[in-house]
């Protein structure tokens, strides 16, 4: 088996390929207008600094065998579960009923079960982020479909 | 010869807020850096969006507390429970530790609450004389030469991580090509929005930088759980022994210069001079098959270098414009949203709030002596608040962090994606830091190398003729070559053996 460098210089070199072909979309602009510096320039400079340490990452890797490494456990799977339901919920129920239902959702799926804790937690993490946030700072959290259908 | 800039120092010392805020800054960097997992660069990104509801003296003074404390609070953990608590206080566990299991954990923590102000008090001396020097030598910069100084600043990535410089150039790369989404000034193309209107001024940065230091960190929290750790418990804070300090006091000094230069040095940070600074205090250590069993030298001489490497990360931070560090990348950024244009004409026209920066990490510095001494016992008890209970405060402050900024659910996702992202990156040996450095400088090193080609007519020859953008072009190169060709010789010497 090849050392993982190995495959991840190979999706990075398609990578490049990608946003190099992105770059193909953009607005042809006048070189009066850019004065010579087209906005591709940047971009495909820097794509090809990447293909070259990609080209080099390759090589790197096949010169070792590969590294062993733990499983991803169940945890970080279902925590990053988690945190995209955050911004999905947010739009629904709103940003601070959301953070209570997080509250209670990562730490039961980290295993905790001491619900007092948790219950506090749940109830006193939005009720400050509330009392911080929106009322002393005056940001505007999305109240979310729920919020709005409820009044 | 007295301090300079003294006379921007009284309002810094004389306005309650700054004081309240710098001593906030102080006790939150401590529990911060004493809390595993956590770090000053995630602290101070997530107090960013707050900040900006602060005037930029005491908010910048807030996150440069929290820089100089935060460093020095990863060596508690790291003395009492062998975890330190960020990357910089790794070697102080070294023989911190095995100090602690001896039933000196108090001397321990003593020597590097001492060492660590020491060395954080001897760089913001140095920054004060060296910052308005090294900025009076920037103002004949040009373009060309801003170009090469960033390019300088990013070729440092490679050495940052002896194990991963191609992977650190990529990330670098990875962040400059972040940084081109959204309208390109000189056209007014837009680049990479794909239709979305909130894309069109770019991506910010500080729902970025709160991904990839703190949900990455959140999903490594989820990776590491169920891993217990051991500990000893501090029975007595007991203050170092006059006899002690005049053992480390060579160490601290030697360790305070290098730490100083390190953290000068772009991209270089406190993890680098604090291995350093342990490994010149083994050399310089009469005593040196103590070390790794509990030498007093081994604490003092990492904690003064990596302390001094906050005071050395600014001088080109604030001179220049380029980060010294991933958390002065940060801070950097703090000043750009703040409206500032860090760099040497900064002097000129904002002096009372660079002074006023540099006197509240003196002040910092100070303070964390004595919150450091006095509140060890209590700090090190933080680090026995549940992970589950704690985390889900955290991500609390990411989605509150990256929401309150703009106000802007799109910014939530792309801090969730960032962090996600760099997860997967971190998994396959990828650091945050470098691509942050490259989203911080991405805006100067396009608009520096578009004018320079403007000025040289596109002619990349242009740069040969600008001595100064030419020798950090070749310091550049000399960065990037530098490990390949190590690695290179290191293969061919054994067999050269081999053979004779």
């Amino acid at each position: 088996m090849k050392h993982q460098d190995t495959y991840v210089g190979v999706v990075l070199l398609a990578l490049c390929a990608i946003v190099y072909w992105l770059t193909t979309g953009f607005p042809e602009v006048p070189a009066m207008l850019s004065q010579n510096v087209p906005p591709t320039f940047f971009p495909r400079l820097i794509i090809s600094l990447v293909a070259i340490l990609s080209v080099a990452l390759i090589f790197n890797g096949l010169g070792k065998s590969r590294e062993i490494r733990a499983r991803i456990k169940p945890a970080v799977l279902i925590t990053a579960s988690i945190i995209v339901l955050a911004g999905v919920l947010v739009g629904l129920l709103g940003t601070l009923l959301t953070l209570g239902l997080i509250a209670i959702a990562l730490p039961v799926a980290w295993g905790e079960r001491r619900w007092r804790p948790l219950g506090i937690l749940a109830l006193g993490l939005p009720a400050a982020i509330y009392l911080i946030f929106s009322a002393a700072l005056g940001i505007r959290f999305p109240p979310g479909l729920l919020l709005d259908w409820l009044l | 010869m007295g301090l300079p800039g003294l006379e921007y120092a009284l309002p810094v010392f004389t306005d309650p807020l700054v004081i309240g805020l710098i001593i906030l800054g102080t006790v939150a960097g401590v529990v911060v850096g004493a809390l595993p997992g956590l770090s000053s660069s995630m602290a101070i990104a997530l107090l960013l969006p707050f900040s900006l509801y602060l005037d930029p003296v005491p908010a910048i003074s807030l996150l440069a507390a929290l820089y100089c404390a935060g460093t020095y609070g990863g060596s508690i953990t790291a003395i009492l429970i062998n975890a330190p608590g960020a990357p910089p206080a790794a070697a102080t566990a070294f023989d911190g530790y095995p100090m602690a299991v001896k039933g000196e954990a108090g001397r321990a923590l003593g020597i590097a609450a001492i060492a660590s102000s020491s060395g954080g008090i001897f760089s913001v001396i140095v920054l004060l004389f060296a910052a308005p020097f090294l900025a009076r030598i920037a103002y004949s910069f040009g373009p060309p030469e801003y170009f090469a100084l960033a390019i300088f600043g990013l070729s440092m990535l490679a050495s940052i991580s002896a194990e991963a410089p191609v992977k650190n150039l990529i990330g670098g790369c990875l962040g400059l090509l972040i940084a081109t989404v959204g309208v390109d000034l000189t056209t007014g193309v837009e680049r990479f929005t794909f239709g979305v209107p909130e894309l069109s001024d770019g991506i910010h940065f500080i729902p970025v930088l709160i991904g990839l230091f703190a949900v990455t960190e959140l999903l490594s929290q989820a990776q590491k759980l169920g891993q217990e750790k051991f500990g000893v418990r501090l029975s007595a804070v007991k203050l170092p022994s006059l006899d002690d300090l005049r053992r480390v006091k060579g160490t601290i000094l030697r360790s305070s210069v290098i730490g100083t230069f390190i953290g000068v040095l772009p991209a270089e940070g406190a993890t680098m001079a604090a291995m350093i600074g342990y490994n010149e205090a083994k050399r310089w250590s009469d005593e040196p098959e103590e070390f790794g069993k509990g030498a007093i030298e081994g604490v003092a001489g990492p904690e003064a270098a990596n302390n001094a490497a906050t005071g050395g990360a600014m001088v080109p931070t604030l001179a220049l414009g380029i980060p010294g560090s991933a958390t002065a990348a940060v801070i950097l950024g703090g000043l750009q949203v703040h409206g500032l244009r860090p760099g040497p004409y900064l002097f000129d026209e904002q002096p009372g709030l660079l002074y006023g920066i540099f006197f509240a990490m003196l002040l910092a510095n100070v303070l964390f002596l004595f919150v450091g001494l006095a509140g060890a016992k209590i700090f090190s008890r933080i680090s026995l608040v549940p992970p589950t209970l704690l985390w889900p405060t955290v991500f609390a402050l990411c989605f509150v962090g990256a929401y309150g900024l703009e106000q802007s659910v799109i910014d939530v996702w792309v801090m969730m994606l960032a962090g996600l992202l760099g997860f997967v990156l971190k998994r396959h040996g990828f650091a945050p830091a470098p691509i942050i450095m490259g989203l911080v400088l991405g805006g100067l090193v396009e608009s520096s190398l578009a004018q320079s080609l403007i000025i040289f007519d596109q002619q990349w020859t242009g740069f040969l003729g600008r001595p100064i953008a030419l020798v950090f072009l070749g310091l550049a190169s000399i960065s990037v070559l530098w490990a390949p060709t190590r690695a290179a010789i290191g293969r061919l010497l054994p067999r050269n053996r081999r053979t004779a």
